[in-house]
């Protein structure tokens, strides 16, 4: 473990019944943003949920700044979070909501403390409607504000950018980058690969409760690129297409699927595309699509799981 | 403790669960008044006290402490709100004495004071009115005490709440069996008898059991809900 770990997590099971939602999870967390990437159902809420102390882990340990959630009150005062539901206390509003978490966060001045977080989110502390009447987006906003009114130093966000539109989701990028140059401890979650690029941060990849793989985003992105990819070609001559890209450039295989159709692994679609033509035009092919198969999110997950 | 107090009273308390309490209020006061009106003097005393035995302590008490006892932390947890009470740096026992100390405001207006009007309205004398004080209040620390953790952790506490009133403090324990000793209505018919001045149902504890019974079932109940608030997964 480095020195500058904030945020330990050390060989984390967690069962729901039968259903493995984490499993033997490991890593560290510093100062700075770390994103927290992984499609829907992965256990990243369920991840931020044990990091919190919200729910214990059937297995393995959890420490932040050395200390245990759940079994040590005062690691509340170290953390912010923000929860993935939308469910606030509804009839109050939002300078109530934030200053009653401030209150029981036991900031010393809680109305000036809930006014200020307010406006780091951009909302109008003034705003006599009760949030019962807020859209999905300043929902979002009052969340952050109430995890922020206390200035912890360990901040975690559940999916904060869900609900946002894409000028509010560059603010509040712009928020976590001031947070986690400030010297605090930022884990944001999200299943937006693009999200994530923007957060331009460390990543720790999990995908059906396990951890992927961890690094930088660029880092990432190229285990993902490097990945075998999957294409599916329309041609008039299948098998005579076929037979010609087996000696193709950057093919893995290929096979014919249909009276139409030819399925080809490669590991560079970029060469592969330009070698394609050549080989279509040699053989005397009409080629009429190439359709990648496995170009969203959750196949590169895929991908990343089966490769540990 | 006084934030968790005040927000608890204000999101339990909604203008339909009102409603639905002030209407039975409404109707045993109804019926308090028709006792009145019908009722000859000398036979007064006794339907008065079967009034408010049966309708206050039966059924008043009990569903008001229900309806907002369980969904104090029932409400929070099932809504999931529960998280910006639960995630703070206090003591769970006060998240507990909040909610209880919520609930027992809400009991005042909906279930003790109209309790106590019933024995006024059906005018059963001095003594009455005294002892439904006494009987609904500690009925309803009782019972407000065990639907706390009752809500925190059962899913639609509502209906399983109902089906335990019915079937075991309405039914059974009005039995005069073992089981009068282990319900709540057991030790607060006592209470109510000794203090109107009336015959104890069959099988009642002694006065000084049926006194302290709400309070040990109370603190008991605390501690019980206390626990289980930190061993709860919040989502
Ligand atoms: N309280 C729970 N009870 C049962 N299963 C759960 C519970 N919470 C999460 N799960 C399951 O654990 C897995 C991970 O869920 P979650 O952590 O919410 O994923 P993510 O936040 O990445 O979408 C899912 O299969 C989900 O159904
Ligand atoms: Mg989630």
């Amino acid at each position: 473990m480095t020195d500058d770990a904030v945020i330990e997590v050390d060989e984390v099971s967690k069962f729901f019944g039968g259903i493995v939602a984490l499993s033997e999870v490991s890593c560290t967390v510093g100062p700075g943003i770390t994103a927290l990437l992984g499609p829907n159902g992965a256990g990243k809420s369920t991840l931020l949920r044990i990091m919190c102390g919200l729910t214990p882990p059937s297995r393995g340990q959890v420490r932040i700044l050395g200390r245990v959630p759940r079994r040590d009150l005062d690691v509340t005062r170290l953390i912010g979070l923000v929860p993935q539901q939308e469910a606030l206390f509804d009839p109050l509003t939002a300078l109530q909501f934030v200053e009653l978490a401030g209150r029981l966060q036991k900031v010393d001045q809680p109305r000036p403390a809930a006014e200020a977080a307010l406006h780091l989110v951009e909302l109008d502390p003034g705003d006599g409607r009760p949030v019962r009447t807020y859209s999905k987006g300043m929902r979002q906003r009052v969340k952050v504000a109430q995890a922020l009114v206390h200035s912890p130093q360990v901040v975690m966000l559940d999916e904060p950018l869900e609900g946002l539109d894409p000028r509010q989701r560059l603010r509040m990028i712009a928020l976590f980058r001031r947070l986690a140059d400030e010297g605090r401890t930022v884990l944001v979650s999200s299943h937006v690969l693009d999200e994530v690029e923007k957060l331009g941060s460390r990543v720790l990849v999990i995908a059906e409760g396990r951890l992927a793989a961890t690094g930088d985003f660029h880092q990432i992105r190229e285990l993902m690129d490097d990945r075998p990819h999957r294409l599916r070609l329309g041609a008039d001559k299948p098998r005579a297409l076929a037979a010609g890209l087996l000696d193709a450039a950057a093919v893995v295989g290929a096979w014919v699927q249909g009276p139409e159709t030819v399925i080809v692994d490669t590991v560079d679609v970029a060469a592969f595309r330009h070698a394609v033509a050549g080989v279509a035009r040699q053989r005397d092919v009409r080629l009429h699509e190439v359709v990648a198969l496995d170009d969203d999110l959750d196949s590169v997950f895929r991908y990343l799981v089966g490769r540990r | 403790m006084s934030d968790i107090y005040r927000l608890i009273l204000r999101t339990q308390l909604n203008r339909g669960r009102a409603a639905a309490l002030l209407a039975i209020a409404a109707v045993g006061m109804l019926l308090a008044f028709a006792v009145r009106v019908t009722v000859s003097a000398s036979d007064r005393p006794e339907a008065a006290y079967s009034l408010v035995d049966g309708f206050g302590l039966g059924l008043l008490v009990p569903t008001t402490a229900l309806v907002f006892a369980s969904t104090a932390l029932g409400d929070p947890a099932e809504d999931r709100t529960l998280v910006y009470l639960w995630l703070r740096p206090i003591p769970r026992w006060q998240i507990t004495v909040a909610s209880l100390a919520a609930s027992l405001s809400i009991a005042v207006p909906f279930a003790i004071v109209p309790t106590v009007i019933m024995a006024l309205l059906a005018d059963g004398g001095i003594d009455l009115v005294g002892a439904s004080l006494g009987a609904a209040a500690a009925a309803s620390l009782a019972y407000c005490s065990i639907f706390l953790g009752f809500g925190l952790v059962v899913r639609r506490a509502l209906v399983w709440g109902l089906t335990y009133l019915l079937i075991w403090e309405g039914f059974v324990a009005r039995s005069g069996t073992t089981a009068t000793r282990l319900s709540v209505l057991g030790y607060a018919r006592t209470l109510f008898a000794d203090l109107a001045g009336q015959a104890p149902p069959t099988l009642a504890s002694s006065t000084s059991v049926a006194i302290a019974a709400p309070f040990v079932i109370g603190a008991a109940a605390i501690a019980l809900t206390t626990w289980l608030l930190c061993r709860i997964d919040v989502a």
